[in-house]
């Protein structure tokens, strides 16, 4: 037994050598949130040096934290996954105080439920954006307006969607129901048949961004959702037409907020961090890699010029309202997930 | 001195008990660890701790894992029976017919070859060969077969049988070969002088003095096929999912690591009988030369 714990506590050492040590930020995020065109300039002014690793999904957060700790020390997961974060207790309460921007932040961004818990907040908003429909312009004669062209027999075989839950969304706005974030059983199963419906006209169910981008470029698909902003801008690069649009049914949007992983050692550098990612570096430094609209206006405002505040719909609440913002679904989440695999099973 | 005479006691018991820690520490502990979460509970936000058979009760009652288990086994057997198809004929062949060393060497390291490149990037050359602006499409629409790209080939199970077959095939012609190469080329002589024509001599001798070797063969692409989770990702259509990709949505996107290890499970207890099948099957068959 004394061995045993010998050999525990060694490996403990060991691991925890292994995980951050100070002046060392690791973070756990989508591409592009730590692109060297911003980084380089924060690791340097701040002494703080920042090693990225990058998330497919949202559904990527739980399992690596829950693999173990002591690894992370700032995520950046979506809207509809912080309150996991913050219910799984991998992450801790942010001191509002040492994040100068907090005042500058969209209210409705700050008013979320999901990123607070007992009235302390545990993330703070960065980025957003729409998850819009997508379209080859050299396929269509009269542009689409509405979800039924994902379900139109015309373009049978020619149709894309993303390979995740917000199928679900997708489908249940198609039978009329917009409260797709508390659908009851029953519309769960309605929008499951939707789905099976549409099956045999889905060419490709899309995993990653850069899977769709393959799918439009290679000539496979021509109407999908898509990542506002991100996957039109890489077909952009190649000549390849596109043009995103807001459906008739609505669209949904979305948030990510950076959160500060429980127990970090790191605590100074992961504010100065926060800190840098909200000003007008980290603001713009993500508007321009990732095309996305960011959450504090008040630097957009400071450092983009006019056109891309505009297109970026930074001073347009009535557009961030139209939006549909994922929630946390909490305890139905299982179901939701279930509900889809069994879509993709049959 | 004391540590020669260490060394010379002990090396025995440390050139067999590492290789056995590295099995107990690198597979038997894992297992153990997925067998104990199989029976844990999901609970919102994560699993606890339980001992109850809930998730192998979903696992039969819930038709949609019998149905994506029915089909990766259809899967696994239409790419085993392809490459027997393939693999058999070629290792005939070269073991039979060709007279020629270097050529022989040189067509059995072609097939072979393969294995040392990527297997994603292989499975990933198949999406270019296939697609709809794929080499394929060029092909027939360059002879006039087809008029306008099809949309057939790639994105379906078509695409996942053909991609995992030439992955795997390497895996059926090795033993074939061996197998065929061990026979003694008296004993067709034998068969002939007994006035036995070329077909009864492969159907009585040859073939089955072979059949460790397809079984082999056999067992090792369907169960790497079975437990594939590739192909359906790069060159599967909507109805592609196989019981791996089924498992990885456990593990990730349903935070239900508990039902992904009942599923790991019962894979393993499949993959185990094919083998032990396929293990009795090769001792029933083995003939003294």
């Amino acid at each position: 037994m004394k061995n045993l714990t010998l050999t525990t506590s060694v490996a403990a050492l060991v691991l925890a050598g292994g995980a951050a040590s100070a002046q060392e930020l690791n973070v756990l995020t989508w591409e592009g949130y730590a692109d060297d065109s911003f980084i380089k300039s924060f690791e340097e002014a701040s002494g703080c040096k920042v090693n990225a690793t990058y998330v497919g999904s949202n559904d990527d957060f739980a399992p690596k934290l829950a693999a173990g700790g002591g690894v992370y020390d700032l995520i950046t997961p979506s809207i509809d996954t912080t309150q996991l974060m913050i219910d799984a207790g991998f992450v801790e309460p942010i001191d509002t105080s040492k994040v100068d921007a907090w005042g500058d932040i969209y209210q409705k961004f700050l008013d979320q439920d999901g990123i607070q818990e007992g009235g302390e907040y545990y993330g703070v908003p960065y980025t957003w954006g729409s998850i819009p429909f997508m379209y080859r312009n050299d396929a269509f004669d009269t542009p689409p307006t509405s979800l039924k062209a994902l379900w139109s027999d015309d373009l049978s075989g020619k149709i894309s969607l993303w390979d995740d839950k917000s199928a679900l969304y997708v489908a249940a706005r198609l039978n009329g129901n917009m409260n797709i974030y508390d659908l009851s059983d029953d519309e769960l199963a309605a929008a499951q048949a939707k789905l099976v419906e549409q099956k045999p006209l889905v060419r490709k169910y899309w995993a990653t961004a850069g899977e769709l981008v393959d799918l439009y470029a290679g000539g496979e698909v021509v109407i999908s959702n898509t990542w506002g902003g991100y996957q039109s801008a890489l077909l952009a690069e190649q000549g390849i037409e596109v043009t995103e649009f807001i459906p008739e049914e609505g669209a949904e949007g979305w948030m990510d907020s950076w959160m500060v992983v429980k127990g970090t050692p790191n605590t100074e550098c992961a504010y100065k961090f926060i800190n840098m990612q909200l000003s007008e570096l980290g603001q713009c430094g993500v508007a321009n890699v990732n095309g996305y609209s960011v959450a504090n206006p008040v630097a957009a405002k400071a450092c983009m010029p006019p056109e891309q505040f505009e297109a970026l719909h930074q001073a347009d609440p009535d557009y961030l309202d139209s939006l549909l913002l994922w929630q946390p679904l909490g305890e139905r989440l299982e179901t939701y997930t279930n509900t889809w695999n069994s879509v993709k099973a049959q | 001195m004391m540590g020669g005479t260490f060394l010379s006691r002990h090396s025995a018991k440390l050139v067999l008990g590492i290789p056995i820690l590295w099995i107990v520490l690198f597979m038997l502990v894992p297992y153990g660890v997925l067998l104990t979460y199989s029976f844990w509970i999901k609970k919102y936000p994560l699993f606890v701790p339980a001992f109850q058979f809930g998730n192998y009760w979903t696992l039969l009652t819930d038709p949609q894992y019998v149905q994506v288990l029915l089909r990766t086994l259809k899967i696994a057997a239409l790419v085993s029976v392809a490459s027997l198809a393939l693999a058999y004929p070629f290792a005939y062949f070269l073991v039979f017919r060709l007279k020629n060393h270097t050529i022989r060497v040189f067509l059995f390291m072609g097939v072979i070859a393969p294995l040392w490149v990527s297997y994603l990037l292989r499975a990933y050359v198949w999406k270019t060969i296939l697609g709809t602006e794929g080499i394929l499409n060029s092909f027939l629409m360059n002879i006039g077969i087809i008029d306008e790209p099809s949309g057939i080939f790639l994105y379906n199970q078509f695409a996942m049988v053909l991609t995992l077959t030439y992955i795997f095939i390497p895996f059926m012609v090795m033993p074939i070969y061996t197998a065929l190469e061990k026979i003694p080329g008296n004993l067709g002589e034998a068969s002939a002088d007994l006035g036995m024509g070329a077909f009864a001599t492969f159907w009585k001798i040859t073939l089955p003095l072979s059949m460790p070797g397809v079984v082999a063969g056999f067992t090792m692409t369907f169960c790497l096929s079975f437990g594939d989770f590739i192909a359906p990702f790069l060159v599967g259509g909507p109805d592609g999912q196989m019981v791996a990709n089924v498992m990885v949505s456990q593990f990730g996107a349903a935070l239900n690591w508990p039902l992904g290890s009942a599923l790991a499970v019962v894979m393993l207890i499949i993959v185990l009988t094919i083998i032990s099948l396929s293990d009795r099957f090769e001792q029933s068959g083995k003939v003294e030369l």
